[in-house]
């Protein structure tokens, strides 16, 4: 049949670790980038983790001016965002208590209803429970990463489980500094993206690490450069492969799968990128500050 | 067929068909089948089917608060009965100081306080006993505060009309309550809102300077007006009869009156309340709800026969929703919403449909896209992720596990991802190939050596998305799990299926060499 993938040599010799100088320098100056926004600019935090009422509405015979304006003379901190198409919009309040958002939720509704077809969600958060899942995401991705080291550790050697962890911190502040440039709201299901891409950048530097230690055994002679770039190339269709089925299905997710789930698409689509080009340029690379021969001399 | 054992060929046959048997009742998916196998399917989150997610938190400073209170009665009643003299009450926010004019009695009032409220701390110092609500006495009034808010609030959705729905303890002072179906959430809201504690109390229209000062004497409480704030009530603090007493209670309708709540007691409240209006002629009695008064008629007659009707300027909704809650009793302490999280059908029928169309674009973009680069084996991949997506299903099915949102998004990405343990295969036939020319040992040398590859790289997945499950919450679970479940199963249909397929194929085309 096609078999297409001739296109990529079964052996190719593309000399990645020659850049790494580059790359090294383009990462470092997109993580302190990154820093800088979280802490200047911050994330867009949706109300999961800042607290607040959201209300999303379908609506007739109305523009989203007209509604900001019936709403605004009761609420002075309301914003309004259309959601998809003109006719759904988000409507979000900051609240102040629990108490208080019953009787806003209710107040709102009184207030738009005749120009409302129908309610489709509403959603409150407290204070207290933004601050506490904001806390136990933090909490998962941290031992999401240190679980991660540990097993690589144990599998490999523990300057494998390094090098992954850089890559994997590399992989989240970058995404998180994307997040805040794009202005993607940060919710519980970015969590679990991040999370996700967690999993995969790791999934694929192992992939090439594997390839790293077999190849380790098998050419006892041949300089680490050169053996690193052998493992990154003898993986590299593979890498290629599943990196692009992967954003297929999440290209699809993110245009068909709704307005919910889109910004969710967005950060795993950002991520997948990002994790592959790591696990090349960052996580490999990495493992050329330990030197691995003297030791492999001594068995 | 070649080097490819029977009972290798039988598992992996039967495993597959029940695969995709057991994914029937979900793509079916009828919602009130009582068939026993089509009972099998997949549970749609709140966020899918529409419904209410509600987390409430007991207010449990209120009832330390309330106990405080309670402690200070009694010690005055005990010092009364006792001929001691208070000179002092110092109430702080964990315990009660009590100064005595004397400490001759002072150890047989601590002795009759413990009595009546086992486990407190009770100190003695010269002449101050201090009662302290220690981390024991909150523990009891905690645990039992929200087994008492649980049922109450159970008989309260239960009278609402909801079907099927979960309420259950989340961590030490919440309420997890999901209401699938729940058409109006504000009235759920309203309902679990009030506390609903009623009580009948003689009001006192003789002494008019308490009222004028705002400040009660003891034994006495102020209390406003349900729909004036600025008219108050000098009320008994001790209440006539209260709501335990209620056998029954329903909105009615009245001409005179118009909507109200009619009510019946039991024989102890009967006797109560016949022996206080017998005795009080003339008086008002406040009926007050939840801290104001919402009526306080003249008893102009001996009410004996046990029941009544209260007034009030309801609605129809208003006066039923109010018999709603009497019949379910009081709260023991008022609840708050803390989170709440409500869909409409409609958006959940729209996630439904986006899923699905992300779901099969993505699957046919990734076969497409499989066939153009590996050609028959590619072909043979996409039976495996088909048949991956029928055992994520069946699973799901199986396991009552529920579908979110976020789960329909696991299925896409595990679409994309699970692919990978075939290309990983593939990669390896692939250089298998240059070395060697016996098809099926390199068809047998590929899949051994992807298969340490394929462990090490969907663990590190699994890990992660064990740890979603373990700390997040609702939702994102459901993602997890849909993760989970396709990294099991793409590593079943990787190294099984497609083994079992590229065997199959190899040896039914009789391919003397292999070109991938």
């Amino acid at each position: 049949m096609f078999g297409l993938n001739k296109i990529i040599p079964v052996e190719p010799n593309i000399n990645f670790l020659g850049l790494r100088r580059n790359f090294l320098i383009l990462s470092i100056l997109a993580i302190f980038i990154s820093i800088g926004l979280l802490s200047i600019k911050g994330l867009n935090l949706g109300i999961d983790f800042k607290g607040g009422t959201l209300i999303e509405v379908s609506t007739k015979n109305t523009s989203i001016g007209e509604l900001r304006e019936i709403l605004s003379s009761s609420y002075s901190d309301v914003s309004l965002q259309e959601f998809g198409n003109e006719n759904i919009i988000l409507i979000r309040l900051q609240n102040k208590s629990n108490q208080e958002s019953i009787e806003t939720v209710n107040s709102v509704k009184n207030l738009i209803q005749d120009k409302v077809v129908e309610f489709r969600r509403s959603e409150f958060v407290g204070p207290t429970i933004s601050s506490e899942l904001l806390f136990r995401g933090f909490q998962a991705v941290s031992f999401a990463l240190i679980a991660i080291l540990i097993y690589i550790w144990l599998r490999f050697e523990w300057q494998f489980g390094f090098g992954a962890v850089v890559a994997l911190t590399h992989d989240v502040l970058f995404t998180l500094g994307l997040l805040s440039i794009l202005n993607v709201e940060f919710s519980l299901a970015t969590i679990a993206a991040i999370l996700t891409i967690a999993g995969y950048s790791i999934n694929d530097t192992v992939v090439i690490f594997d390839r790293v230690r077999e190849n380790l055994r098998k050419y006892k002679k041949l300089e680490l450069v050169d053996l690193f770039n052998l493992s990154v190339n003898n993986t590299l269709s593979r890498t290629i492969m599943t990196s692009l089925t992967t954003l297929l299905a999440l290209v699809s997710l993110f245009i068909f799968g709704g307005e919910v789930i889109r910004p969710f698409a967005l950060t795993m689509i950002i991520g997948v990128i990002i994790g592959t080009y790591s696990s090349v340029f960052i996580a490999v690379p990495t493992l050329l500050i330990f030197k691995f021969r003297p030791q492999d001399e001594n068995d | 067929m070649k080097n490819y054992p029977i009972w290798k060929s039988f598992t992996v046959v039967s495993l597959v068909l029940l695969g995709i048997i057991f994914a029937i009742p979900s793509i079916i998916y009828d919602e009130n089948s009582e068939n026993w196998f089509l009972k099998n399917k997949i549970n749609l989150g709140l966020d899918l089917q529409g419904g209410s997610y509600l987390l409430l938190e007991v207010q449990l400073d209120v009832l330390y608060k309330e106990e405080l209170d309670n402690f200070v009665d009694s010690v005055r009643l005990i010092s009364r009965d006792q001929a001691v003299k208070i000179e002092k009450i110092d109430i702080q926010e964990n315990e009660v100081l009590v100064f005595f004019a004397n400490k001759d009695k002072i150890k047989d009032i601590r002795d009759s306080f413990f009595q009546m409220y086992r486990g407190v701390s009770l100190q003695i110092s010269n002449n101050r006993l201090s009662i302290k609500l220690n981390d024991e006495y909150r523990k009891i009034i905690q645990d039992s505060a929200i087994k008492q808010s649980l049922e109450i609030v159970r008989k309260r959705i239960d009278e609402s009309g909801t079907k099927e729905p979960l309420i259950q303890r989340s961590g030490k002072k919440r309420i997890l309550l999901q209401l699938p179906g729940v058409k109006d959430p504000e009235r759920i809201k309203d309902l679990l809102g009030k506390t609903a504690k009623l009580t009948f109390h003689i009001v006192d229209n003789d002494n008019t300077s308490a009222l004028q000062n705002n400040l009660a004497p003891f034994g006495k409480i102020i209390v406003p007006d349900m729909y004036d704030e600025n008219t108050k009530y000098l009320l008994d603090k001790r209440a006539v009869v209260g709501g335990e007493n209620l056998v029954d209670a329903k909105g009615s309708f009245d001409q005179t009156e118009g909507h109200a709540v009619s009510f019946r007691f039991d024989t102890e409240g009967a006797q109560k309340f016949g022996k206080v209006t017998t005795n009080n002629i003339g008086k008002n009695l406040a009926v007050v709800l939840d801290g104001v008064v919402i009526t306080a008629p003249r008893i102009s007659s001996a009410i004996t026969g046990g029941s009544g009707i209260i007034t009030g300027n309801f609605n129809a909704q208003e006066a039923s929703d109010l018999a709603v809650l009497l019949r379910a009793g009081a709260l023991p302490a008022p609840l708050e919403i803390v989170e709440e999280r409500s869909v409409g059908a409609g958006l959940g029928a729209d996630s439904i449909a986006a899923g699905q169309i992300a779901a099969i674009i993505g699957m046919v973009l990734v076969c497409i896209f499989m066939i153009l680069i590996y050609g028959t084996f590619g072909a043979l991949a996409n039976v495996s992720l088909i048949v991956n997506l029928f055992i994520i299903i069946s699973l799901l099915g199986a396991i009552g596990a529920t579908l979110t949102l976020p789960g329909i998004a696991g299925i896409v990405l595990t679409i994309g991802m699970a692919v990978d343990a075939n290309v990983l295969i593939f990669e390896r036939i692939k250089e298998e190939s240059l070395k060697q020319t016996k098809v099926f040992q390199i068809v047998k040398n590929g899949f051994d050596r992807a298969m340490s590859t394929i462990l090490d790289a969907n663990i590190t997945t699994l890990i992660a998305a064990v740890l979603l499950f373990a700390f997040g919450s609702g939702p994102i679970r459901g993602f997890s799990i849909t993760l989970s479940l396709g990294v099991i199963a793409s590593m079943f249909t990787a190294l099984m299926l497609t083994n079992f397929l590229v065997y199959m194929y190899l040896s039914f085309a009789n391919k003397k060499e292999l070109k991938l």
